[in-house]
């Protein structure tokens, strides 16, 4: 921007006029700050302070209102000027009601916050829209099960030309070969005739949708917006262009074989829940051994599933499906006695009401877990509520309820090359969460933990070909704050590849992932990020001129939005990017920026806070809270009363990943007695909305220490920490707590030089 | 009469006694709606008299526990509050379970050491002869269902207690007392029975 010119709009409503003087506050502005227009309100967001920013700014007096009020994450809609850049100092949650009201110390952290808010904006431009040219709209499904199916249609039913594509010959997946479906609509009693055939047919039908089968992924390469795959099938390999990815790969059972224990292989008359399932479509269940219909059936729900040894995890959908398969065997049978021995019975929701069924169909349920199952079909039951272990004898068949293992990768497919090893490094660290009073899990070996077989898509991406996974190798990321995405933009997962589900809850995880696929190919028309800074026009620019070439940016980017072109030099590829700053925090030589959030901004925030001589016995501590957890747990705080120490300046940043060492020991040379990060939590269980920025801060803050070391400051004087958002009430002491053990160090030698 | 039980004399768990259960004790057929959350040994006033609350008895059923459960004192101590049965959440008849049990232990000859069982019917006998409960016979027909030297013993070592009741006029000599209709007592008791033997299979 060219011509900045900014003005300071305070306001005094919601207390804060009661705890700061404002007046002081108008006077700092237009005098120490040369701020050419400054001026207070008692009520800013109401229509007329408004129409008095409005008026500035359409008289072209002011084009970077400063609004000196409540937080940046509220009032944005007030505060959108049209050819203007607001910029928000936050007055009200983190001062006015976060400390004492009409103290000293709080009226200089009001100052402070001013003097910030002007600094911000003499570094801060209107980002212009990068638009890519051309874009495709089309939305690729890759897997023709009941998922996929829904998927297409979902995304057809948006408007947008489908291209499905399907490994095996013919659509419908698995549950294409169940005879009847566990019930999803009322009175959700009884099994369901399944609705796969339908599904099919309408995909046929729809002229939107072109199905290809017997096709797999061979190469994927391009960004949102522009995806070029390389279809292989029989024939030979097509190219097509693509907008955004769907995948819906599925799952497939355990392999009962490693369930020795459980009789697999000894009798073969212990069958799996899938082999069962074939039994039920094709002709009823019969005995292996001598073709008898048995009589008495036992179930042994859990089979490799929850068990550190097999898989870990619990597969959701194998209690249903027993029951179901179980009134499907009394039904045909009503003097057929069917034992499920559960550990615990999950039937949430509607599902209850089918376990009351078939209770009430006087199918037998015991609560305990089989400890061994015999050649002869003894079934050993560890009974939990009667405390010993039973036999079960007489019994005419053992059906396992094998667990789901996701297919995040194609187990027909070799390995990629440098395959194994990327995905080792890219899915998150194979570590349990640890939980107080529980024996400690067995931490599976590497090479167990990654999944066998090649990559789905084959990612011609620099972090590898395959979609990032979870511990357990499901492709998903944290499945509660970010569910479809991949960490690959405009690549979304649904269905039990993301987590174990039955069929209607796949259907409307294949909604889901559509519409993130729909919001990934519009938000790339428009030049504009998706989540969490949706709408975001800026992209980072990289100063070629002083590029060193090191890579960082390249390496470090969460979403490999950044490769490097033929010279060496980082490239972006725009739709990729998530405006998150990692790279921006990686680069040595400073020269990635963005419009409106760069290095130079921030070094000028902190720069611009007051630092009270060293005789004043006022410490000023640096925090740089991330503005997706952090930063709402403090306004929280403020909202909440919790008290906020009133040493603290508080800087919001995009992400932990895009602090640049810098800007620490800026502070320290600066006078700031300690520096706080404050992010979300890393690791396997990650809540970082950029996947691992806050991981890639805690390393870099690893060096800082050394830095500061060799400036003679403490060590301590820096800690990074993890603030969930839930943490409103903890946050105000954790401070207190660092600022206790800085006063521990006393003041910062380098203040005054 | 009660289906027999079935022969699996061989086997500690007997997989078919679910079945049986289900099919001939009063309210079986509820049984299989039993998920074992414990509201009818938590809701038990005298849980701590029985070898097992309800909960664990349905499990032993469950396992086929045959001897177990006839043997057991929980059929025999319920007082029939039907506390269990009013707060069961699946709707189990409980309290009738319990009672049918202990019926069919007696028929099936399980009660030999059990004293409740003694004591159950010398208490019917009172009920259905005088349509009132008269402690003094009602207290004799027990003990002496052990036998003459045993009864005797039993009565004499109680006898102290017997006369203080007496004194404080708990407990009367001479005739006893009857209800006034004893005729309509015995009609009544004839056509349950009567309905009992149509619809006792099963079901509650």
């Amino acid at each position: 921007m060219t011509d900045r010119k900014p003005g300071v709009y305070i306001c005094k409503g919601c207390g804060i006029g009661e705890a700061v003087d404002t007046g002081a506050l108008e006077a700092l502005a237009s005098g120490d700050l040369k701020v050419p227009v400054g001026k207070q309100h008692d009520f800013l967001c109401g229509a007329e302070g408004v129409a008095t920013i409005e008026k500035d700014v359409a008289d072209g007096l002011v084009n970077q209102p400063i609004i000196a009020a409540c937080s940046q994450r509220v009032m944005t809609d007030q505060f959108n000027f049209d050819g203007a850049q607001t910029v928000r100092a936050n007055l009200r949650e983190w001062v006015a009601w976060a400390m004492p009201a009409g103290e000293e110390d709080t009226q200089m952290a009001a100052a402070d916050q001013v003097r910030m808010g002007v600094a911000q904006a003499s570094k801060m431009d209107v980002p212009e829209a990068r638009v890519e040219e051309g874009l495709n709209t089309r939305i690729l499904v890759v897997g023709g099960g009941s998922t996929g199916l829904n998927a297409a249609l979902e995304a057809a039913a948006t408007g947008h030309d489908v291209l499905l594509i399907e490994k095996t010959g013919k659509l419908g997946g698995w549950g294409a070969q169940w005879s009847k479906r566990m019930p999803h609509r009322p009175p959700y009693r009884d099994p369901q005739d399944n609705n796969v055939s339908s599904l099919i047919e309408a995909v046929q039908g729809n002229s939107a949708i072109t199905v290809m089968t017997d096709t797999t992924v061979a190469e994927t390469d391009g960004m949102p917006g522009r995806f070029n795959v390389k279809l292989a099938n029989g024939s030979g390999e097509k190219q097509e262009t693509v907008g955004a990815i769907v995948v819906a790969t599925g799952w497939r059972p355990y392999d009962a074989t490693k369930l020795g224990h459980l009789g697999y292989g000894a009798s073969p008359d212990v069958v799996t829940g899938v082999e069962l399932e074939g039994m039920l479509a094709n002709g009823g269940v019969k005995r292996k051994s001598d073709g008898a219909v048995p009589r008495t059936v036992a179930f042994a729900l859990c089979a490799g599933s929850r068990d550190p040894e097999h898989l870990p995890y619990c597969s959701s959908v194998c209690c249903g499906s027993s029951i179901k398969q179980a009134l499907q065997i009394v039904e045909a049978d009503p003097e057929a006695m069917v034992y499920i021995i559960f550990q615990e019975l999950r039937t949430p929701g509607t599902a209850e009401e089918f376990y009351r069924q078939a209770q009430e169909a006087g199918v037998i349920f015991m609560k305990g877990k089989v400890k061994s199952v015999g050649a002869d079909l003894t079934v050993t039951v560890d009974d939990e509520l009667l405390g010993q272990e039973i036999p079960m004898t007489g019994l005419d068949m053992v059906v396992l309820a094998t667990g789901r293992v996701p297919k995040a990768t194609d187990p027909d497919k070799p390995a990629a090359e440098g395959g194994e090893e990327q995905l080792a490094n890219d899915i998150n660290p194979v570590a349990p969460i640890a939980r107080a009073g529980e024996a400690e899990i067995a931490t599976p070996a590497w090479s167990e933990a990654v999944p066998e077989g090649g990559p789905i898509l084959n990612l011609q991406y620099r972090q590898g070909p395959h979609l990032p996974m979870l511990a357990d190798g499901f492709a998903d990321s944290h499945f509660i704050c970010f569910p479809y995405e991949t960490r690959r933009t405009g690549i979304y997962t649904c269905g039990p590849v993301r987590r174990p589900m039955d069929m209607a809850e796949s259907a409307e995880d294949a909604a889901g992932a559509v519409l993130k696929a729909v919001q990934a190919i519009r938000s790339a028309q428009g030049g504009m990020s998706l989540h969490p800074r949706v709408g975001d026009l800026s992209f980072p620019k990289f100063g070629l001129d002083i590029c060193t070439k090191c890579r960082r940016c390249t390496v470090e980017c969460p979403f490999g939005a950044i490769d490097e072109n033929e010279e060496g030099f980082p490239e972006l590829n725009a739709t990729r990017c998530r405006r998150c700053g990692t790279c921006m925090g990686a680069c040595p030589v400073r020269t990635i920026s963005f419009d409106n959030y760069n290095v130079q901004m921030v070094s000028e925030m902190i720069s611009a806070v007051e630092i009270p001589d060293e005789f004043s016995e006022k410490y000023r501590i640096l925090i740089l809270a991330c503005e997706n957890d952090a930063a709402p747990a403090l306004d929280m705080a403020g909202i909440n009363r919790h008290s906020l120490n009133a040493e603290i300046r508080l800087i919001p940043v995009r992400c932990l990943g895009s602090v640049n060492m810098l800007w620490i020991s800026d502070a320290f040379q600066r006078g700031y007695d300690g520096a706080m990060l404050m992010g979300c939590r890393s690791g396997d269980d990650y809540q970082c909305h950029f996947v691992k920025g806050s991981g890639i801060a805690e390393e870099r803050m690893a060096n800082v220490g050394q830095t500061l070391q060799s400036l003679m400051l403490e060590e301590g004087r820096v800690r990074s920490v993890e603030v969930s958002i839930a943490d409103s009430a903890k946050v105000g002491k954790m401070i207190d707590e660092f600022v206790e053990e800085i006063r521990g160090y006393g003041m910062n030698p380098f203040k005054g030089f | 009469m009660t289906v027999a039980l079935p022969e699996q004399a061989t086997r500690k768990y007997d997989l078919g006694f679910a079945r049986w259960v289900r099919d001939n004790v009063n309210g079986g057929a509820k049984m299989s709606m039993c998920m074992q959350c414990g509201m009818c040994s938590g809701s038990c006033p005298i849980g701590t008299e029985m070898d097992q609350g309800p909960r664990k008895l349905f499990m032993m059923i469950r396992a086929g526990m045959k001897d177990e459960v006839f043997n057991s004192s929980t059929i025999w101590n319920c007082t029939s509050c039907y506390n269990c049965t009013v707060r069961c959440p699946r709707g189990v008849p409980v309290t009738y379970i319990i009672q049918d049990l202990a019926a069919k232990a007696v028929e099936f000859g399980y009660v030999k050491k059990v004293e409740n069982a003694r004591f159950a019917k010398a208490f019917w006998w009172s009920a259905k002869t005088f349509g009132r409960t008269d402690e003094r016979l009602m207290t004799a027909k027990y003990y002496f269902s052990f036998g003459l030297v045993e009864g005797m013993k039993r009565g004499l070592a109680n006898l102290k207690i017997a006369i203080g009741m007496v004194r404080t006029k708990r407990m009367h000599i001479g005739m006893p007392h009857k209800i006034k209709d004893t005729k309509g007592l015995q009609a009544i008791l004839a056509k349950a029975a009567e309905i009992d033997a149509r619809e006792s299979k099963g079901g509650a």
